[in-house]
């Protein structure tokens, strides 16, 4: 897998250089790319997609210690795809996540997304290209922002969920996977004396049963990469393992910028003649 | 809109309101459908106008329907019965009788609904759920027998066999017509017209008058064979989509739009509202034995809830028809919420197609704009699959 660091030495990296934005719902993520990642920046989203995707887009340059006329083409993806005057091109986070994937595990075949407001099943072949996917439906389980609303509930922080789900075997059921019914449960059993982290595996159970459905659809096969902000929830990825019955990996490299990367993955194959 | 007789169309569409009024205050009378197995032909020939009245993709009507019977209910009922609520659609105004068919079991209870809290008269014609089954025909052409008398009694006349045949034959050429037009917007390269206009059109056909309609469809035709060809419009032809699923109804076009937006080309369905409502319908006599069979020997839509075996399920056979027929390189299989009958059969649909490696997209939806985005981004990326 291509390194991903920084650029420290403020050396502009060799050869043309490409750059996928990713503007989600919670978190607007660049990344750079010529052979490798050589820059990246995340940045929350705010009520402008425009200019969130210009600034970290701005911040992934300056972690690269670049300008923007030295890259060659830049992607945008996510929901914020559709006004980015700043991108050659958009491309669907669904291809972009595929072709992320591809990029970091070339034998990876199905990747999870979970982020900020949508979660997604997608199958691969050996290009990185789509076979079939399936996204959540009007329904915000398993998405970074259910997660969030739990942290809160529980007065902790969003990165103490998975871990904590982890201190104990017991799986309280849940009942419910909606973000706003759930939380009102978690009040009740709280309040009833259950054990916080019972109650969290319960959730982190509740929502890997939940989206198991889409994966059904699709079809997995391995290898299994976890991507988006969620896949940093170790919790997350251990009930995913288990309900799926498959070996769940996590990269190395921001499973949170992989969207962004992806983009500039294709960035790099769409815009490298121009380079 | 580059061909002159869909203005011409387009125009007739919007008089034909004030048309109806006017006709009725010369003593016609009205039926309104919200049908897949009414043969239409019969009302016609009754001297009755016969009018489909079936409706979609407007928000604040389906909220008003869901008052009077739940937003559990499939967003088409309520949307049905929202056309009541509003005491504003013009085509319900300028009815005179409602009439349904069991054919869809959700649909037809409409019927009661509208009776009982609009206090309109109803009439709901008997659909065998499996249409080939040894006693459907008798059933069936019961049904049908007693349907008649009562269309009879309120046209205050009897149906006399050669207005049937006339009916028929008028009908016929209808379907004719429009299956020309419908094959000519699925021709590689740039087609005068596109199947969005393609359904327009024949949906146009809900309501205006038949005769009025085929010299329409006529002229149409006949200017398609001149300019077969557009030369300002651009169409892809990789990525030609069949549309599958629930009916699209006139005004929904919603998921329409976004296929169109996002660079797919929509070249052949099997909605009922649209290549079922002019295809695979053939009279063997001009009697009413003849219509009944003929309306039994269609493919049921999946709203019928037949039960049929994965192998043999003609339905099945008939996408896997016009996915070669037509050349279609994907397949987005539209299922409105709570239209159960249809949801039920998307995950047949893709594992039956799965060997023939057909991309397909199921897009789940209803009347409401807040999931236009996140079927855009779903429909975009189907799409971007069909680029490689």
């Amino acid at each position: 897998m291509p390194a991903a660091s920084h650029n420290t030495s403020q050396v502009r990296p060799e050869g043309p250089l490409f750059a996928g934005v990713d503007v989600g719902s919670l978190t607007t993520k660049a990344v750079i790319l010529n052979g490798s990642v050589v820059g990246k920046g995340i940045i929350p989203t705010g009520v402008r997609p425009v200019q969130n995707g210009e600034v970290a887009l701005h911040a992934a340059l300056e972690n690269a210690g670049l300008k923007r006329e030295d890259l060659s083409y830049v992607v945008a993806t996510g929901y914020g795809r559709i006004k980015a005057p700043y991108a050659n091109e958009t491309v669907t986070e669904i291809t972009c996540h595929a072709q992320g994937a591809h990029f970091l595990r070339p034998t990876v075949r199905t990747v999870v997304d979970m982020g900020g407001q949508d979660c997604k099943a997608i199958r691969l072949d050996e290009h990185g290209a789509v076979i079939d996917f399936a996204m959540n439906d009007k329904c915000a389980a398993g998405t970074g922002r259910f997660f969030e609303v739990m942290a809160r509930a529980f007065g902790s922080k969003l990165e103490e969920l998975g871990p904590l789900s982890l201190t104990v075997e017991e799986i309280l059921p849940m009942s419910s996977t909606c973000t706003v019914f759930a939380e009102s449960e978690t009040v009740s059993l709280l309040a009833r004396g259950e054990s916080p982290a019972k109650i969290i595996r319960g959730i982190h159970y509740a929502i890997a049963n939940r989206i198991s459905g889409m994966f059904a659809r699709v079809g997995v096969e391995d290898e299994v990469l976890f991507t988006g902000g969620v896949a940093k929830n170790i919790g997350m990825r251990k009930a995913l393992e288990e309900v799926l019955d498959s070996k769940i990996l996590v990269s190395d490299f921001d499973p949170q910028l992989n969207g962004a990367l992806g983009a500039a993955v294709i960035a790099k194959s769409r815009g490298g003649s121009e380079g | 809109m580059a061909l002159k007789t869909l203005g011409k169309i387009v125009t007739a569409v919007a008089a034909r309101p004030a048309a109806l009024a006017e006709e009725r205050r010369r003593g016609a009378k009205v039926v309104g459908a919200w049908e897949y197995t009414i043969p239409e032909e019969i009302i016609h020939a009754l001297g009755l106008i016969p009018l489909r009245l079936a409706a979609g993709g407007n928000e604040k009507t389906t909220e008003l329907g869901a008052r009077y019977i739940s937003s559990k209910n499939c967003v088409f009922c309520r949307h049905a019965v929202g056309q009541f609520a509003t005491k504003k659609d013009p085509y319900i105004l300028n009815t005179d009788l409602f009439v349904f068919d069991a054919t869809c079991l959700q649909l037809f209870r409409v019927a009661e609904i509208v009776k009982y809290y609009f206090n309109v008269p109803t009439l709901v014609l008997g659909v065998p759920k499996t249409y080939d089954a040894p006693e459907a025909g008798d059933y069936f052409l019961a049904e049908l027998s007693w349907f008649t008398k009562a269309l009879e009694a309120f046209a205050g006349r009897p149906l006399e066999n050669q207005r049937l045949a006339e009916s028929i034959d008028l009908y016929g050429k209808i379907r004719d017509v429009s299956l020309e037009i419908y094959r000519q917007q699925a021709v590689p390269g740039t087609p005068a017209i596109s199947w969005r206009e393609v359904l327009d059109v024949i949906q146009a056909g809900n309501v205006l008058d038949k005769r009025e309609y085929l010299a329409l469809l006529l002229e149409l035709a006949a200017e398609l064979r001149t300019t077969p060809l557009s030369t300002e419009r651009k169409r892809s032809n990789d990525k030609r989509i069949f549309l599958s699923g629930s009916l699209i109804p006139p005004k929904d076009r919603k998921l329409v739009e976004i296929i169109e937006d996002v660079g797919g080309r929509v070249i052949v369905d099997d909605l009922t509202t649209g290549l079922g409502a002019v295809d695979g319908l053939r009279f063997e006599e001009p009697t009413l034995r003849g219509v009944a069979r003929g309306y039994l020997s269609r493919n049921p839509p999946h709203s019928a809830l037949p039960y049929l075996d994965f192998a043999t399920d003609p339905r099945l056979a008939n996408v896997k028809r016009l996915i070669k027929e037509y050349d279609a390189r994907a397949i987005i299989y539209h299922s409105l919420r709570f239209c159960d009958p249809y949801t039920f059969k998307a995950a047949e649909l893709k594992a039956f197609l799965q060997p023939d490696r057909v991309p397909f997209l199921e897009i789940h939806t209803e009347y409401s704009g807040s999931d236009v985005e996140a079927i855009r981004t779903r429909v975009e990326a189907l799409v971007e699959t069909m680029s490689r």
